[in-house]
C-alpha cells in the first residue's frame, strides 16, 4: 500500500519533471495586458503555465504589483502584451524597462501600430520603426484575408532562436528595420515583396512614408531586410524580443490555418519565443576553468616563460526539460586567448572526447615575462555569452632554472677548458724548465 | 745570451723569412715557448668568436667566458713574457723571473675561477 503510494508519487512528479520545461533565471512571470483581452491570449498563457510558469496578471490601468521594488526586480520575466494602451502605468517606462534588463529580468514587448513609448523603447535598442499608423502589407500570396494579415513562411535554421521547424505563421503589425547594433537577433524575416505603409494608400501618405524614409536615412521600409520579430541579448545575459504586433500571441491566429488543412505555427512560434527570452534555450555557463603545466596536474601559482601549459574549461548548458544544467560539448569554435593587453597566444579549445563538457587545449606560454589572463569570450548571436578570465603572471626562469650543458655551447667549453689544460701544461714544463735552467746556469758557472 | 743585431742580410732577401730566421736565432728558448702558448691562445680566441659570429651566440655567457678566459690568458702570458724578457731587465729591476711567474699563476689562477663560475 505504501509503496504503491510511492510509486504513484514517483510517477507524477516524473510526468511533472517532463512536461516542465523550466526557465534558469526563475519562474515569476508579470504580464501587463488588458483584462477584457485577456481571453484572447489564453492558449499561450496557457502553454506558459502548463510549462510551470506562475503568471501574475496585471492591466495596464492599474499600478500594482510593481515590477521593482527597492532596486530588485519582482520578476523573472515581463510580458508587455498591451500595444494599444497609451499608457503602462507609471512604472512601465522606457527607462524602467532598460533597468529591468540591467536587473537580469527578461522582457517579451508586443510593439503597437500607434505612437506610444514603447517606439522610445525598441529606439533604445536600435531598431528603427516605421512612422506611426504603418503596419506591414503584403500583397502576396493571394488569399482572403486583409492585406495586413500576412503569413510569414519560417524556413529552418532561419535564426539561431528556432530550435525546431516552424509551420507558416501569420504575422499582423509593424516591421523593424534593425540598426547596426551586434547584440540584435533577427527572429523573424519579414517577407520579401512585404513593405510598411498606411492600410489606405492616399498620395499623401505615401509621400510622408517617403520623406520619414528619406530623413531616418536606412530607405524604404520593405523587404525581407526587415524583422517582424527581434531579439535583443544584453551583455549580462537578459533577453528582450520585440515582436510587431501582439495579435501574433492571440488564439485567433494560432487556430486560423495557414494553408488549407495546416494548422499555422504560431503556438510553436510564440513557445519558442518565450522559451528562448525567458533563457530556456540556448544558454550556457563555464562551471569553471582550470590550468596546469602540460606534466602536471595541479594550478601554478606563476609559469615560467616557455612553459608548456594546459588549459580546461567545463561548460554547462541548460536543459530546460530536466531543468538542470548539464555538460555541453558541442561547441566546435571556442578559443583560448593568452593575453597580456594584446592576444600573445590565440588557439581552438576543442571539445575532449570522452570527457562530458570538458574543453581543453595545451599551448607553449610566449617567451614574454608579464601578467598573463586567460581569456574565454564567447559571444554568438542567440546564445549567452560566455566570459572567463584568469590572471596568471608569467615570470623568467630562476637563476638556476636555465637549461645547462647545451651542445651548441661545447666550443666555448672546449675552449675554456683547454686553456686550462694549457696553462697547467705550460706550468709544470716552466717549471720543470726552470729547475734544469738553473742546473745549467750552475754549470755554465761552475764551468 | 744579449742579442746583438742580426749581419745585414743581403737585400735581395725577403724581408720575412729575415724576421723569421732572426727571431729564431735570437730569442731564447724560454720566451719561444711563451710565444708557443700566445699563438695557442690566439688560435683558440679566434675559433670561438668566429663559432659565434658564424653560427651561435647562445649562450651567451658561455662565450663570453671562454672567449674571455683565452684573451685573459693572453694578457697574463705576455706581461709574463715582457717581465722575463732579458731585454727588459732594466725596467722590472725589482720583479725577479720567479716572481713574474708566481704573479702570472695567481692571477691566471684567479681568471679560471672566474671563467668557471660564469661558463654556466
Amino acid at each position: 500500500m505504501f509503496s504503491l503510494r510511492r510509486w504513484c508519487l514517483l510517477a507524477l512528479s516524473l510526468a511533472g519533471v517532463l512536461v516542465d520545461a523550466k526557465s534558469s533565471t526563475g519562474d515569476s512571470v508579470l504580464v501587463v495586458v488588458d483584462p477584457a483581452q485577456q481571453d484572447n491570449y489564453s492558449i499561450f498563457f496557457n502553454g506558459l503555465k502548463d510549462q510551470g510558469y506562475e503568471l501574475t496578471f496585471r492591466s495596464p490601468k492599474v499600478e500594482k504589483p510593481v515590477i521593482i521594488e527597492d532596486n530588485v526586480s519582482n520578476f523573472a520575466h515581463v510580458i508587455l502584451l498591451a500595444p494599444e494602451a497609451k499608457n503602462l502605468g507609471k512604472d512601465i517606462t522606457p527607462q524602467s524597462i532598460v533597468e529591468l534588463l540591467s536587473l537580469k529580468t527578461n522582457v517579451v514587448v508586443a510593439l503597437p501600430t500607434k505612437q506610444s513609448p514603447l517606439h522610445a523603447l525598441a529606439a533604445e535598442f536600435s531598431l528603427i520603426l516605421p512612422p506611426p499608423g504603418s503596419p506591414l502589407i503584403s500583397y502576396s500570396p493571394k488569399r482572403d484575408t486583409p492585406s495586413t494579415l500576412i503569413p510569414i513562411s519560417v524556413e529552418d535554421h532561419s535564426s539561431p532562436v528556432l530550435t525546431k521547424h516552424i509551420r507558416p505563421v501569420w504575422f499582423s503589425g509593424i516591421p523593424q528595420a534593425l540598426g547596426n547594433n551586434p547584440l540584435l537577433i533577427p527572429i523573424l524575416r519579414a517577407p520579401a515583396e512585404s513593405f510598411a505603409s498606411e492600410v489606405t494608400v492616399t498620395s499623401g501618405s505615401a509621400e510622408a512614408l517617403v520623406d520619414a524614409a528619406e530623413k531616418g536615412g536606412e530607405g524604404l521600409w520593405a523587404g525581407s531586410s526587415l524583422s517582424a520579430v527581434t531579439g535583443f541579448q544584453a551583455t549580462n545575459g537578459a533577453r528582450i524580443t520585440f515582436v510587431g504586433g501582439a495579435e501574433v500571441f492571440s488564439d485567433e491566429l494560432a487556430q486560423k490555418e495557414a494553408e488549407q488543412y495546416v494548422q499555422s505555427g504560431n503556438i510553436d512560434f510564440v513557445k519558442e519565443v518565450a522559451a528562448w527570452t525567458f533563457q530556456e534555450n540556448l544558454v550556457l555557463r563555464i562551471e569553471k576553468v582550470e590550468h596546469h603545466l602540460v606534466n602536471g596536474t595541479e594550478p601554478k601559482e606563476t609559469y615560467t616563460i616557455n612553459d608548456n601549459v594546459e588549459f580546461s574549461a567545463y561548460i554547462s548548458k541548460w536543459n530546460p526539460a530536466k531543468g538542470e544544467w548539464q555538460p555541453y560539448s558541442g561547441l566546435k569554435d571556442l578559443q583560448l586567448e593568452f593575453t597580456m593587453l594584446d592576444p600573445f597566444v590565440r588557439t581552438a579549445l576543442p571539445p575532449v572526447n570522452g570527457a562530458p563538457g570538458k574543453y581543453s587545449t595545451a599551448f607553449r606560454a610566449p617567451d614574454r615575462h608579464g601578467v598573463f589572463k586567460f581569456v574565454i569570450n564567447h559571444k554568438r548571436k542567440g546564445w549567452s555569452f560566455l566570459e572567463s578570465s584568469t590572471t596568471v603572471p608569467v615570470v623568467p626562469p630562476r637563476h638556476d632554472g636555465y637549461p645547462r650543458f647545451l651542445s651548441a655551447a661545447w666550443p666555448y667549453y672546449a675552449g675554456a677548458i683547454s686553456t686550462s689544460v694549457a696553462f697547467f701544461l705550460f706550468s709544470t714544463i716552466w717549471l720543470a724548465g726552470e729547475a734544469r735552467d738553473s742546473k745549467k746556469g750552475k754549470a755554465a758557472k761552475s764551468e | 745570451m744579449a742579442p746583438t743585431k742580426a749581419p745585414a742580410a743581403p737585400s735581395s732577401q725577403n724581408p720575412v723569412v729575415l724576421l723569421w730566421k732572426a727571431y729564431n736565432q735570437q730569442t731564447p728558448d724560454r720566451l719561444k715557448f711563451i710565444d708557443a702558448f700566445l699563438f695557442f691562445l690566439m688560435l683558440s680566441g679566434i675559433i670561438q668568436f668566429a663559432y659565434c659570429v658564424l653560427v651561435t651566440n647562445y649562450p651567451y655567457n658561455a662565450f663570453l667566458a671562454g672567449f674571455a678566459s683565452t684573451v685573459g690568458q693572453f694578457v697574463l702570458a705576455a706581461s709574463l713574457r715582457s717581465q722575463v724578457n732579458p731585454q727588459n731587465k732594466d725596467e722590472f729591476k725589482e720583479v725577479s723571473p720567479e716572481r713574474a711567474f708566481a704573479d702570472f699563476a695567481l692571477g691566471s689562477i684567479v681568471l679560471h675561477f672566474f671563467v668557471y663560475n660564469f661558463l654556466g
